[in-house]
């Protein structure tokens, strides 16, 4: 087993080889939304590190969101193409899952019962979930996964869990102001954790290899958490008026 | 290689036609494989960039499948990839970009990036597989109006371009508030057919003595106000007249600079290209002027002439034996000029 892992849904883009020890072998951006640009030097890096070659690989994983939606699609568009053209399987993976996952693992936060990874939505929104900390993977989600606005999320952490909580994603950054006017039991994850990382979606992706969880490349499907707003206003009755003024 | 011919795979997705295509020594066509989106978008009466990238994303994979199974053709004998990347919505652009450097990276073939551009004026490489450089070129779409001088294979002088709305662009814009909807440019010539094109006497938009460039947004005022000032009296509205009336105003200008162009480079070929080359007036009307300076006029059938991979697989391989290399970090650009 050799899987390819591509994480593009956050600012800084990042690839992990993970290979049948266990071992992983990861490369990350420096630069900011420089997604399409690198996402084939820094798979191509990965495999290097781990001395291989894309013909080892057995599999390829990518981060299916939510995050940046152009993110999403240049990471699944790529890990899509390559599972296509390399005849291997694919494996998607929430982006949100392999935060919390990656929290779980680290043992600066082994006192917190909850993981709450959440990434900035704008407009007071952010894609959210709530994990059960543990050591065995995968995590329990405890709740659903899906769009919040931020006093929301914030009103069900005080009034439905009263254990250690701990936040990761960028929605921290953003509703910093936010998350202070209403103390929870919360610790902030570390920044050099915070964010998402390939190497968090290859530690998951091997787990749902080994549950056959893999999927082929054309059923390889994003999770934008969010209709388009188009969508939307169709929806809502509003699209009409404003298309009509030229 | 296949059978002793070099094959190119072309990759276009830069508005709403999730395409690819493979073509046999430049210009021979084996497939041309296109997942058309207009469907999805009439239903909000214009492109929605959020929705065509969606689209893209979903299609792409089977389209290039599609495109290999249709030319018979694997991945193996592939020699060469192309793909556009620009100019056009950026979310769009990027998945065809995304897709077409995996290939390139999973499978060690090289890439070229495609000015879109070029790629409608290499249709005609495709449909007429005598044409040879230099030609005078008329781009016309939803998004460009451009007059062109092709000097050689791989080379594009831009003469002339819109200087606010494209000739397509006008016409979806007139269809949407004569109520004929989108997409308007096709809905437009239907009714232009039934129409008096003298009904409405619209202004034609010529800018300065010897310029090739156009300027529609005017036009556009002009109906607006038309349309205001015979609602306001209480007449009834033909929309015949007015698309007829409309169109001619459009593709008058667009057919006698095109024509000035090429005599003036001494050029006796006009090759039309793009969505709205398929116009049957504009096609009209620049084969009627085009015969009196004895100009001959070459247009691409109009599935060539809509956005499509094929024209992209030629543009590429020209651009190839030119030395043209793409790298891994080829990105989009949406504001790609000529
Ligand atoms: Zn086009």
């Amino acid at each position: 087993m050799l899987i390819l892992a591509i994480e593009t849904t956050g600012k800084h883009a990042s690839t992990a080889v993970i290979d049948s020890d266990g071992k992983y072998f990861c490369a990350e951006s420096t630069n900011e939304m420089s997604h399409l640009r690198e996402i084939i030097d820094l798979s191509d890096k990965a495999l290097s590190n781990a001395g291989k070659s894309k013909k080892d690989l057995s599999h390829v994983a990518v981060s299916i969101g939510p995050g940046s939606f152009t993110g999403i699609r240049i990471g699944i568009a790529t890990a899509a193409t390559l599972g296509q053209m390399l005849n291997i399987p694919c494996v998607g993976v929430s982006s949100l899952e392999a935060m919390s996952t990656g929290i779980s693992c680290d043992e600066r936060y082994k006192s917190c019962e909850l993981i709450v990874p959440m990434i900035n939505a704008r407009r007071h929104q952010i894609y959210a979930g709530v994990w059960q900390n543990g050591t065995k993977l995968p995590l329990k989600k405890l709740n659903e996964d899906r769009q919040y606005m931020i006093e929301e999320m914030t009103k069900l952490l005080s009034s439905e869990y009263k254990d250690k909580i701990c936040l990761t994603g960028d929605g921290i950054d953003a509703y910093e102001e936010i998350l202070k006017k209403e103390p929870g039991n919360y610790i902030l994850a570390d920044e050099n954790i915070r964010y998402q990382s390939a190497k968090n979606i290859a530690m998951l992706a091997a787990i749902k290899v080994k549950a056959g969880e893999e999927v082929s490349y054309n059923n390889l499907t994003p999770d934008y958490m969010r209709l388009t707003e188009a969508e939307q206003r169709l929806r809502e009755g509003t699209l009409s008026s404003r298309i009509k003024n030229l | 290689m296949k059978n002793g011919k070099f094959i190119t795979l072309g990759i276009e997705t830069s508005c709403d036609e999730t395409a690819a295509a493979i073509t046999a020594d430049g210009r021979q066509l084996l497939s041309n494989a296109i997942n058309s989106q207009i469907d999805i978008h009439t239903e909000f009466g214009g492109v929605v960039p959020e929705i065509a990238s969606r689209k893209h994303l979903e299609n792409i994979n089977s389209t290039i499948d599609k495109a290999l199974k249709d030319a018979d053709v694997d991945i193996e004998d592939v020699d060469l990839i192309g793909v556009t990347y620009g100019p056009g919505l950026v979310g769009a652009l990027i998945i065809g970009v995304a897709a077409a450097k995996s290939i390139a990276y999973a499978c060690d073939i090289p890439l070229v990036g495609v000015n879109h551009m070029h790629g409608h004026i290499a249709a005609a490489y495709l449909e007429h597989p005598d044409l040879e450089p230099p030609f005078m070129a008329l781009v016309v779409s939803g998004g460009h109006t451009n007059i062109v001088n092709v000097p050689a294979y791989n080379m594009c002088e831009k003469l002339g371009e819109t200087r606010d709305d494209a000739a397509g662009e006008a016409f979806d814009k007139i269809a949407r508030v004569i109520g004929l909807g989108y997409p308007g440019g096709p809905k437009i010539d239907r009714a232009a057919r039934e129409g008096n094109k003298e009904a409405v006497a619209f202004k034609r938009v010529y800018l300065e003595p010897d310029s090739f460039d156009f300027s529609f947004s005017g036009l556009k005022t002009q109906a607006l106000n038309y349309l205001n000032s015979e609602r306001q009296s209480g007449r009834k509205i033909n929309v015949s007249d007015i698309a007829a009336s409309f169109q001619e105003a459009v593709v008058e200008v667009v057919a006698d600079k095109a024509i000035a162009a090429a005599v003036k480079y001494n050029q006796n070929r006009l090759v039309m290209a793009g969505g709205v080359a398929s116009n049957t007036r504009l096609r009209e009307l620049i084969a009627l002027k085009a015969a009196k300076h004895d100009i001959e006029v070459l247009k691409p059938s109009s599935i060539l002439c809509t956005d499509n991979g094929a024209m992209i697989a030629t543009a590429a391989y020209y651009a190839y034996m030119d030395g043209d290399r793409a790298g891994f970090d080829l990105e989009a650009d949406p504001a790609l000029q000529f």
